[in-house]
C-alpha cells in the first residue's frame, strides 16, 4: 500500500470511527439503590439541583412550577413532546442510554409495557410511598403497581368519568336538572335505553339521549375479567349484554351517530341535539368557554358504573443520577397539598381520598353551576375496580369494541360480532390460544 | 493526446467519502439492521432474541397482510387511472399555445400537493363525516339522497375515498411532470405534421404520446412504488369497516409502533420490500417489452 493510499484509508477509518462514537451512548451511570432515601424529614430547602422532566402532557409545567415555588434550590426542566411521539422517543432515549430524563411520563394505555421494565425505579424502596398510595384511589394505586407489588409509577390524579348534560335539555326532555334525579334516571342500560327511546319520540327525531353507543362501552370495559389468562383468550359472558345494550342503543335511536371526540360530538357537546356524555373529568377542555358562556350549562350524572378514562402516571428512571430530587418530586405530587391545588386549578380529579373527602361539599366547577360534583365523582371513582395496567388489556378491549361496532353497524348478532374479534385478535396475537 | 493510464488520484474518494459515509450509517446500516431484527423477537425493552424464519412463517399465515396487500392495490388501481388521465389531459390542454394564464393554473393545480397527507386526510374524514360531514349535507340539500350516507362503512366507499384523496394529490405533481415532458419534444415535429394536414387529436395521439413513453414510464414506476406505500392519508381515515382502508405500511405502522412487535414488523417491511421491487420489475419489463416490439 503506498503512502497516499494508507492517507486515505486513515481518514476514512478516523472519520468513520468519529460518527460511531458519536452515536454510541454513555455508560449507565448508577444502579439502584436498596437504601430508602431519607427524604421524609428534610426541608424543601434542603433540596438543591436541576430535574429533568420529559412529558407528553402540557400541564406538567404548571406543576414543575409549583414545585420550584416551594422547592427554591431545584430548577425543574420540563420537556414536552405532545402526540404519538412521544413513546418511541422515550424509548429510543432508554434503549441507547442517553439523555435519558430523570422523571418520565407514562399514559395509561401503554404503561403497563414499562412499568415492569427494569429501568424503571422501584419507588417502593426508596421512601415511604407505600404508605402515600395507601389512601388513594384503589384503581390508581394498583395501575402503577408492578408485577411483584412494588410502588414503580405515581399519579397526582385519578380521572372519572360520568355523564355530564345539558341543564336545559334535562329540563326539557326529563323533566329534571336535579343531579341526584338524573343519575336514578340513567341508573342502568336499561333505563337509559327506555328513556332514550321517549326522548326521540318527543323531540320527534331531534334530540337524543346519548352521543353514540360506545358510550356503553367505555362505561363498562374496566368491569370484566382480563382477556389474557395463562395464555388463553378469556371472554366475560358480560360482554355479550355490553353488546346487546350497545345494539339497542341503536336500534332503539337512543344515540344521535356521533362517535365520542368527533367533530359531530364536540357540536352537540357545546350546541346541543345530544343531551348526555359519558365524559372524564379531564374533558373540559371541550368545553368552548369564551366569556363564560358555559357557566353553570352543564349537570353530572352518575354513569351506570363507575369508569375512568385515561391517566398519567410518573416513573422514575433507575439510571438517574439524580433520583433523590426526583423522588422528592414524586412525594410533592402525591400530597395533599399539591392534589388539592390542582383540583382548584385545573379541576383534575385527586388521587388521594382524603383530598376528595375535604373537599366534598364545597368544590364546585363553573361548567356545572352550584353542584357539588365530587360527590358523584368520588362514589363512581370507587366503584372502580382496581386492576394491573396489563400489557395487552387495552388494546384487546379496543379489538373487541372494533368487532362489535362493526357487528352493530352491520345489524349482525353477538356471534357474528364475536367470530370478527376471534380474528383479529388471533391476527395481533397469535401466540394467544383461542378457542 | 490521451494518457495511457487514467489517473486513479485516490482524492476523488475523500470527496465522495461523505456521502457514502452517511448513506452506509444512516441508510444502509439501518437497513441491514432492520433485516436483522426480521429474524428476531424484540419488544423494544429486552434484548432481540433469535428466533430464526417464525416471523416469515408468520407473515405467510397472517390474513391480514395479504389483505392488506389487496386493499393496497385496490386503493392504488382506484386512485392511479384517473389521476393519470386528468395529469396527462390537463398537461395536453395547458401546453397549448392558445391558453392564457398557463403557469397561474400550473400553480393552482399543484396546490393539492404542498398539503401535507395528514392535513388531507383529516379533511376528506371530515368532509365524508356520516352525521356531520359537509358531503352528506350537500347531497341531502340537493335533494340526492333521503337520510346521510354512511360512507365509511362500506369497504368499497372507503377505499375510494382513499383513493381520491391520492388522486387529488398527486394528479398536479403528475401533471408538471408531463408538461416537462412535452416541452422536450421539439415544434418542428408539430409544424411538419400540421403541414400534412394532421388534427390535434391525430398529432397528440401519433407524435405526442409515442415522445412522451419515457416520462410516462418514469411516472408509472414512481406511482407504483409511491403507491405501495400509502400511509398517511388511511391512517387518518382509520381502518375502515372490515380492514377496508389497512394498507400494508398501516400493517406494518400497527405491528411495530402499536403492538411493539419491532421484529415481526421488520418481517412486514421486508416482505413489502420484496412486493415492490416485484412491482417495480413488473413495470419495467412491460415498458421493455412494449419497446421490443415496436423495434
Amino acid at each position: 500500500m503506498n503512502k497516499k493510499n494508507l492517507l486515505f484509508t486513515m481518514l476514512v477509518f478516523i472519520f468513520a470511527i468519529g460518527t460511531l462514537v458519536g452515536c454510541s451512548g454513555g455508560e449507565e451511570t448508577s444502579g439502584g439503590s436498596d437504601q430508602e432515601l431519607n427524604n421524609e424529614n428534610m426541608k424543601p430547602e434542603d433540596f438543591k439541583g436541576e430535574l429533568d422532566i420529559w412529558t407528553f402532557f402540557g400541564g406538567v409545567e404548571g406543576m414543575a412550577k409549583s414545585f420550584e415555588e416551594k422547592y427554591p434550590n431545584v430548577t425543574v426542566n420540563v420537556e414536552v413532546f405532545p402526540g404519538d411521539q412521544y413513546q418511541t422517543k422515550l424509548m429510543t432515549a432508554i434503549q441507547s442510554r442517553t439523555d435519558v430524563p430523570d422523571i418520565f411520563d407514562l399514559e395509561r394505555s401503554y404503561m403497563g409495557r414499562f412499568i415492569n421494565q427494569e429501568f424503571v425505579a422501584n419507588l417502593s424502596e426508596m421512601g415511604k410511598i407505600e404508605d402515600r398510595v395507601e389512601n388513594y384511589v384503589p384503581y390508581v394505586k394498583s395501575l402503577g403497581e408492578g408485577k411483584d407489588g412494588n410502588v414503580k409509577a405515581v399519579s397526582d390524579h385519578s380521572s372519572p368519568g360520568a355523564f355530564w348534560y345539558h341543564r336545559d335539555l334535562a329540563k326539557k326532555y326529563l323533566g329534571t336538572d336535579d343531579p341526584e334525579k338524573v343519575s336514578e334516571m340513567v341508573s342502568s342500560w336499561d333505563k337509559v335505553i327506555e328513556l332514550g327511546q321517549k326522548v326521540y319520540e318527543e323531540s320527534g327525531g331531534k334530540v337524543h339521549l346519548l352521543s353514540h353507543y360506545g358510550d356503553v362501552f367505555n362505561v363498562e370495559k374496566q368491569h370484566q375479567e382480563k382477556w389474557i389468562q395463562n395464555g388463553k383468550l378469556v371472554i366475560d359472558p358480560a360482554w355479550k349484554d355490553i353488546f346487546m345494550d350497545m345494539k339497542q342503543i341503536r336500534e332503539k335511536n337512543v344515540d344521535a351517530k356521533l362517535p365520542y371526540f368527533s367533530g359531530g360530538w364536540g357540536d352537540a357537546l357545546n350546541e346541543g341535539g345530544v343531551i348526555m356524555f359519558a365524559m372524564p373529568a379531564w374533558g373540559g377542555f371541550m368545553v368552548n368557554n369564551d366569556g363564560g358562556q358555559a357557566k353553570g350549562k352543564y349537570g353530572l350524572a352518575k354513569t351506570p358504573s363507575g369508569y375512568y378514562e385515561g391517566g398519567t402516571f410518573r416513573a422514575i428512571y433507575e439510571g438517574s443520577d439524580n433520583k433523590e430530587l426526583a423522588y422528592e418530586f414524586i412525594r410533592y405530587i402525591s400530597g395533599e397539598e399539591w392534589q388539592t391545588k390542582n383540583l382548584e386549578e385545573t379541576g383534575n380529579m385527586p388521587a388521594l381520598k382524603s383530598v376528595y373527602e375535604k373537599k366534598l361539599d364545597t368544590y364546585t366547577h363553573e361548567f356545572f353551576g352550584d353542584q357539588k360534583i365530587l360527590k358523584q365523582y368520588y362514589e363512581l371513582v370507587q366503584d372502580i375496580p382496581p386492576h394491573e395496567a396489563g400489557e395487552d388489556q387495552n388494546a384487546i378491549s379496543t379489538l373487541f369494541y372494533d368487532a362489535a361496532s362493526a357487528a352493530i353497524d352491520n345489524g349482525e348478532s353477538y356471534e357474528q360480532a364475536l367470530e370478527r374479534f376471534k380474528k383479529l385478535v388471533s391476527n395481533g396475537y397469535p401466540e394467544l390460544e383461542i378457542e | 493526446m490521451f494518457s495511457r493510464r487514467i489517473d486513479k488520484s485516490p482524492y476523488g474518494y475523500l470527496f465522495i467519502a461523505p456521502f457514502f459515509l452517511v448513506f452506509f450509517i444512516f441508510d444502509l446500516g439501518p437497513i441491514l439492521y432492520s433485516f436483522y431484527l426480521s429474524f428476531t423477537d424484540w419488544s423494544g425493552f429486552n434484548t432481540p432474541t433469535f428466533i430464526g424464519l417464525a416471523n416469515y412463517e408468520r407473515l405467510l399465515q397472517d390474513t391480514l397482510f395479504f389483505k392488506s396487500i389487496y386493499n393496497t392495490l385496490i386503493i392504488w388501481i382506484l386512485s392511479i387511472i384517473p389521476q393519470l388521465t386528468i395529469a396527462l389531459t390537463l398537461a395536453l390542454i395547458l401546453h397549448e399555445k392558445f391558453i392564457r394564464g398557463k403557469h397561474l393554473f400550473h400553480a393552482i393545480f399543484y396546490f393539492p400537493n404542498m398539503v401535507t397527507p395528514v392535513t388531507m386526510g383529516v379533511l376528506f374524514a371530515l368532509m365524508f363525516d356520516w352525521q356531520n360531514g359537509s358531503m352528506n349535507k350537500l347531497l341531502m340539500a340537493l335533494g340526492i339522497v333521503e337520510d346521510p350516507v354512511y360512507w365509511f362503512n362500506s369497504p368499497f366507499l372507503s377505499q375510494l375515498i382513499v383513493a381520491s384523496i391520492l388522486m387529488w394529490q398527486w394528479f398536479g405533481f403528475n401533471m408538471l411532470v408531463f408538461l416537462a415532458g412535452l416541452q422536450s419534444i421539439p415544434e418542428d415535429l408539430y409544424e411538419a405534421a400540421e403541414i400534412d394536414g394532421a388534427n390535434k387529436f391525430q398529432t397528440a395521439i401519433k407524435i405526442t404520446l409515442p415522445l412522451l413513453r419515457p416520462v410516462l414510464i418514469f411516472t408509472m414506476i414512481t406511482s407504483v412504488i409511491g403507491g405501495m406505500q400509502i400511509f398517511d392519508q388511511p391512517l387518518m381515515i382509520g381502518k375502515g369497516p372490515e380492514n377496508s382502508t389497512l394498507t400494508m405500511v398501516m400493517h406494518l405502522y400497527e405491528a411495530a409502533f402499536v403492538r411493539y412487535e419491532y421484529g415481526y414488523g421488520a418481517a412486514i417491511a421486508y416482505g413489502i420490500f420484496v412486493l415492490i421491487a416485484i412491482a417495480t420489475a413488473f413495470s419495467m419489463w412491460m415498458t421493455k417489452l412494449k419497446e421490443k416490439k415496436e423495434g
